[in-house]
């Protein structure tokens, strides 16, 4: 008895006392993001003795709870619900550019322009209606210069974003490979990585909402990173990512193997998506808005007669080309009897008709017209606004979902811990209760001698 | 430390059940924004993707309805110019009943020794003439209205010379219709030296004949004159028509366009505007959701097995 006894009392009271510091560092950390909740491994000391009494307890060690497979879900989840938050983002933004329906958006802008031909025709030799109607073409091609130059200010600025995730996705890659190193290094002495793991752990979070990446986890411990199938981080070797292109044939390419990375998921893929397909797409669209804008109205104006009955058709009203160029011609800006409003190039009549003012007016719904093509750019433009929407609302839910099936697993449930406390708590006064019960043996047995 | 119960069971930790909450709290929120913008602005389509359908319908119909309202506006200011016109084709009527009442008044061998009874009447037509060539020229804002196209100011010289253009201004009433708010002065009186105002037309014959006071002058008077006089006057009359149905018309338009600009006003508020009584309902709903997530989150520090421990 007694040196046996009392060692394995105090091999109790070491276990329990790891145990508690289990607990107590699981309690501390849960709200930890990507902390992974951890338990004490015990088991039986094989016993030195002859009638096969054990040797007490032992700490193997403490584990993590860890689920590789929930673990990827939850990462992929975040990566998917990222790419198409950003894109949602985006195209809010360019959903802004056109205030519609309201009385100030393009829309309104083009009916009143429109109606203003009829006040020509109400008082043809009037040069304060020419005017207006002057004004009013100034205003509409200011309002398609600046809606252009919103649209390339969110194509700049989504261009922006993706090369400082890049660079910051650079950075945790090359983290990666170093705790990968460490890792091992520290597996390889026999200590547990717990804390680095749950620190890589974090790092692959940040790296799938960034830029889609796919922590593999290796047999050695160390964790590969791929993205869209192109391994990035290989124990301790990190690649870094380059962008390529810029608005219509942005992308992302693997330095050292020069080889094209296809993210579907993360928030950079989500502003690629915005940057390549959806800006320029608007972009066009607003451009051919503007084109049929001046093309509807130069034509008109081509078969009427000035106010001195020349022809219209060397007085166009809009010149440029595109959103961005469209400008009202300076010579009726400086002199609006050149706007041909007269049907007749007879004079006197030209300088009195609005015979063509009045065929002007009537185009406001011309199937050929900016109308028709701009109320189209408004229809699509709300309609992938609203399905963005709706897919990030979707993705939230299983995005949530699989977080909190993760949690379930990893996470420090404070009720349990608090039950384990108890457990832990009880033997290790039973330990405690034993050595000096032990004591009390030893004494009776000197004081009996 | 944790375990799943059975299959499909999750153990929920106090960070599953916060974020839950806050899950809940975020959409309560999100939905009460969108009802309270709803309300604020009157609308259900504040931005494209609302309805994007819807919002491209908006467009259209807000352009059709703007198209509407200065259809209305055209046909007002037709009706007016018609109005006007109206009014000077009767004053134009009386003056050459009054000419013709003169003209019928000539008995040929009673009057043909009384020249300064023929000066009065010659004198009393001439000025007949002379106010028709005023009538002729009358203007609204500015244009003289029966000048057709031609010509702002006036649409006859002092000499009774057509100045005018060739067609009536006309304004658009509707999708594709035009409708004259005048007639030309070419119509009414003719044109050039013979029309009716001219030197040498029907009124300066008279005045002439008048003048010359012989028998057969006067007897000029009482018949090709009196003759010439009343085709004149049945083509005054017949243009008087015309502007009184073409006024007519305008007034019909006017009263469509403002019955179109009613239905498409309707079908906007069908589209776009909020139904208060259902959005007031929803929103109430909505707050009490939230605030009812706000408690179940006032609630999720306080039970726990912590407390239970001392």
């Amino acid at each position: 008895m007694g040196d046996l006894a009392l060692n394995i009392a105090a091999s109790g009271l070491n276990a329990q006392q790891t145990a508690m510091d289990t607990i107590s560092e699981n309690l501390t950390n849960a709200n930890t993001p990507g902390y992974i909740s951890e338990k004490v491994l015990l088991t039986v000391n094989a016993g030195g003795d002859l009638l096969g009494v054990g040797d007490g307890v032992r700490v193997v060690g403490v584990a993590q709870n860890g689920d590789g497979l929930l673990a990827t879900n939850a990462q992929q989840s975040q990566g998917v619900l990222a790419q198409s938050t950003s894109l949602q983002q985006v195209l809010q933004g360019a959903q802004a550019v056109f205030p519609e329906p309201s009385s100030s958006g393009i829309s309104a802008d083009l009916s009143t322009f429109w109606q203003s031909w009829d006040a020509i025709s109400q008082d043809p030799s009037n040069p304060a209606p020419r005017t207006a109607v002057v004004d009013l073409a100034q205003s509409l091609a200011s309002d398609f210069q600046q809606a252009s130059q919103q649209l390339s200010n969110l194509q700049s600025n989504a261009q922006a974003q993706v090369a400082s995730s890049v660079s910051s996705a650079n950075t945790m890659l090359q983290q990666v490979a170093t705790l990968n190193g460490q890792i091992t290094t520290t597996e390889g002495s026999g200590a547990p990585a717990n804390a680095l793991i749950d620190q890589r752990n974090q790092i692959l979070n940040q790296l799938a909402t960034t830029i889609g990446a796919v922590g593999v986890a290796q047999p050695n411990g160390t964790m590969n990173v791929d993205v869209g199938g192109v391994t990035l981080v290989q124990n301790t070797w990190s690649d870094t990512v380059t962008t390529t292109g810029g608005a219509g044939d942005m992308g992302l390419v693997a330095k050292a193997s020069g080889v094209t990375l296809a993210t579907s998921s993360g928030s950079v893929a989500g502003q690629l998506a915005a940057i390549n397909q959806y800006l320029p797409a608007y972009q066009s669209q607003l451009d051919a808005t503007a084109n049929d804008l001046a093309t509807t109205v130069n034509t008109q104006l081509a078969a009427g007669y000035t106010a001195t009955g020349a022809s219209g058709s060397g007085y166009p009203l809009f010149q440029g080309s595109g959103a961005a160029g469209l400008s009202v011609n300076s010579a009726i800006v400086g002199n609006p009897q050149l706007i041909a409003a007269s049907s007749t190039g007879t004079l006197p009549d030209a300088s009195n008709d609005g015979g063509n003012a009045q065929a002007m007016a009537e185009l406001y719904n011309s199937p050929t017209g900016p109308d028709v093509k701009y109320q189209s750019l408004i229809q699509g433009l709300g309609s992938q606004v609203q399905a963005v929407n709706n897919q990030v609302q979707a993705q939230t839910s299983v995005a949530n979902a699989s977080q909190e099936n993760l949690q379930s697993i990893e996470g420090v449930n404070t009720n349990d811990e608090m039950v384990q406390m108890l457990t832990y708590q009880q033997a290790y006064q039973a330990s405690a209760k034993l050595v000096s019960t032990v004591d009390t043996m030893m004494q009776s047995l000197i004081q009996a001698s | 430390m944790t375990d799943v119960l059975g299959s499909g069971a999750i153990s929920y930790t106090p960070s599953i059940i916060a974020d839950q909450l806050i899950t809940g709290i975020n959409s309560d929120q999100a939905q009460q924004a969108t009802l309270e913008q709803e309300l604020s602005s009157g609308d259900v389509i504040n931005q494209p993707s609302d309805n994007p359908a819807g919002a491209a319908d908006l467009l259209q119909l807000n352009a059709t309805l703007a198209r509407t309202q200065q259809y209305a506006a055209n046909a007002t200011d037709g009706t007016a110019w018609l109005s006007l016109g109206n009014a000077t084709m009767n004053q134009i009527m009386s003056a050459l009943q009054q000419a013709q009442q003169t003209v019928l008044s000539v008995s040929g061998a009673q009057l043909a020794n009384e020249p300064g009874a023929l000066q009065g009447l010659a004198t009393q037509v001439s000025s007949i003439r002379q106010a028709l060539i005023n009538l002729a020229n009358t203007t609204y804002g500015g244009q003289a209205i029966f000048s057709g196209t031609g010509n702002v100011t006036q649409a006859y010289d002092q000499n009774g010379n057509y100045v005018g253009g060739g067609s009536a201004p006309t304004r658009t009433v509707a999708p594709g219709v035009q409708v004259a708010v005048g007639v030309t002065g070419g119509q009414v009186f003719g044109s050039g030296t013979t029309g009716l105002l001219g030197t040498t037309g029907v009124l300066a014959q008279i005045v002439q004949d008048l003048q010359t006071g012989t028998t057969a002058s006067l007897n000029n008077v009482q018949n090709a004159d009196a003759q010439a006089l009343s085709t004149a006057i049945t083509q005054v009359s017949d243009q008087a028509a015309e502007m009184g149905a073409n006024y007519q018309r305008m007034q019909a338009f006017a009263q469509q366009a403002t019955n179109s600009q009613q239905v498409l006003q309707g079908q906007i508020s069908g589209i776009d505007s909020t139904n208060v009584a259902q959005v007031s309902t929803q929103l109430t709903e909505a707050q009490q959701s939230y605030q009812s997530a706000l408690w179940a989150t006032s609630q999720l520090s306080q039970d726990s097995l912590v407390q239970f421990l001392s």
